[in-house]
């Protein structure tokens, strides 16, 4: 990104560079924008420049943190399941908020989050980098307040309900909300003794009603879930922040 | 001869003196991180240092694993090989897959605070013998039955440690 700006920079640089004398256009590369408004040459004869050279590359680009990213599942096996959220804020009358920030992470079918992966001893994760991240992400809500991600059915680790975390930040980066998405429960216990990466499992210790975290706010924070373990589910869940 | 398999470890410090572009990223990039996601560990905006978070929210330590998803896409321009290390003949040779990030003090008011380290562990090598200063190794899996046999030669450094030995059987 940042060499995008650089080279559109230095477009406009060499769009005043045209006008100057050849000598002055030479410094102009180091030169800034300020400076290069106050020169007032007319030749205008040189109308084609010489293409810069440029390191051979490879080297570092700008990247967006790999939290940024729409499909989350990195490799590990589930069911489908699309999530999508939409953010709402309280302060503007419930009208969808648009370039916030929404996180999530979820467990494995197994019950494991990609945090816990490393070694007993060492403290060094043996997943390859790539993947060190998995069932993790963060998307930028458009204009209808929607963030879309491709993951995976959670599973679950006692003694919680199946969740996902969520946490919502503005555009500026300032955190509004952390919370967490509950399943409908039927749902959860098809996935959980039909498909085959969660059979040997079982089905959820902890109910909705008796979680610790859902129990008291389970009609803000269940979502709906359609769909079927062939064809993979879509959750979808609306999430009210003050912004 | 074969003394064993080595796996090394090279701890890369990044701080705000950084001088190279991907170090830069690298730092601007997870202090970017750690203002976000420390807003959990810090909800009253009572502590401004990592450390005092630390101190305060054992949880905190999550922050390690949580702001290294900065700088996962930075890695992948590495291509696998560890930055920095050099055989003796100048060419950069170790592959890594696995990393761990650090966040060695950071404070949300002082970004000149932010310092960071990139723990690279490499694949493992063969060490087969020591050269005056330097270890004559081959990257695992280069051997070929009957041919000639590849070999890196690096010296030791600062910051670059022996992580692990497999002894040969």
């Amino acid at each position: 990104m940042e060499r995008k700006f650089f080279l559109r920079n230095g477009l406009a640089a060499l769009g005043v560079a045209a006008i100057v004398p050849l000598s002055n256009a030479c410094k102009k590369s180091s030169g800034s924008d300020s400076s290069s408004t106050t020169s007032g040459g007319s030749s205008g004869s040189s109308s084609c420049t010489a293409t810069s050279s440029e390191t051979g590359g490879p080297y570092p680009t700008i990247t967006p943190s790999s939290y940024v990213r729409s499909n989350i599942v990195d490799g590990q096996a589930g069911v489908a399941l699309t999530i999508k959220i939409t953010i709402k804020n309280l302060n503007n009358s419930c009208a969808a908020l648009s370039g916030a920030l929404v996180d999530i992470w979820h467990c494995t079918a197994v019950g494991y989050y990609s945090e816990y992966t490393d070694t007993p001893g060492g403290g060094y994760a043996t997943i390859d980098y790539t993947a060190s991240h998995f069932l993790r992400g963060r998307q930028v809500t458009d204009s209808n307040g929607l963030v879309t991600f491709t993951s995976i059915f959670p599973g679950w680790y006692s003694p919680r309900a199946p969740h996902i975390h969520a946490h919502i930040y503005n555009a500026a980066g300032t955190s509004l909300l952390i919370t967490q998405i509950a399943f409908p429960t039927d749902i959860c216990n098809t996935v959980y003794t039909t498909a085959s990466d969660y059979k040997a499992h079982g089905t959820q210790d902890t109910a909705n009603t008796a979680d610790m975290v859902f129990s008291d706010s389970l009609a803000n924070e269940l979502s709906s879930v359609t769909g079927s373990v062939s064809a993979g589910y879509v959750l979808t869940h609306t999430i009210n922040v003050s912004a | 001869m074969n003394k064993g398999a080595i796996r090394l470890l090279y701890r890369k410090i990044i701080d705000a003196d950084a001088k190279q572009l991907w170090e830069k990223y690298v730092f601007n990039d997870s202090y970017a991180e750690f203002l976000l996601q420390a807003q959990a560990y810090n909800q009253e905006k009572k502590y401004t240092s990592f450390a005092d978070m630390l101190a305060q929210s054992p949880n905190a330590e999550k922050l390690h694993f949580l702001v290294s998803a900065s700088i996962v896409g930075y890695l992948r321009q590495l291509n696998g090989v560890v930055p920095d290390i050099v055989s003796s003949t100048g060419k950069l040779f170790l592959p890594f897959k696995s990393y761990r990030f650090e966040i060695v003090s950071s404070d949300i008011r002082d970004k000149s605070k932010h310092q960071v380290a990139v723990n690279f562990m490499s694949e493992q090598l063969v060490w087969h013998d020591t050269i005056g200063d330097k270890l004559l190794v081959s990257v695992a899996g280069e051997k070929q039955a009957g041919a000639e046999l590849l070999t890196e030669t690096f010296a030791m450094q600062p910051f670059l440690g022996i992580y692990s030995l497999q002894k040969p059987v």
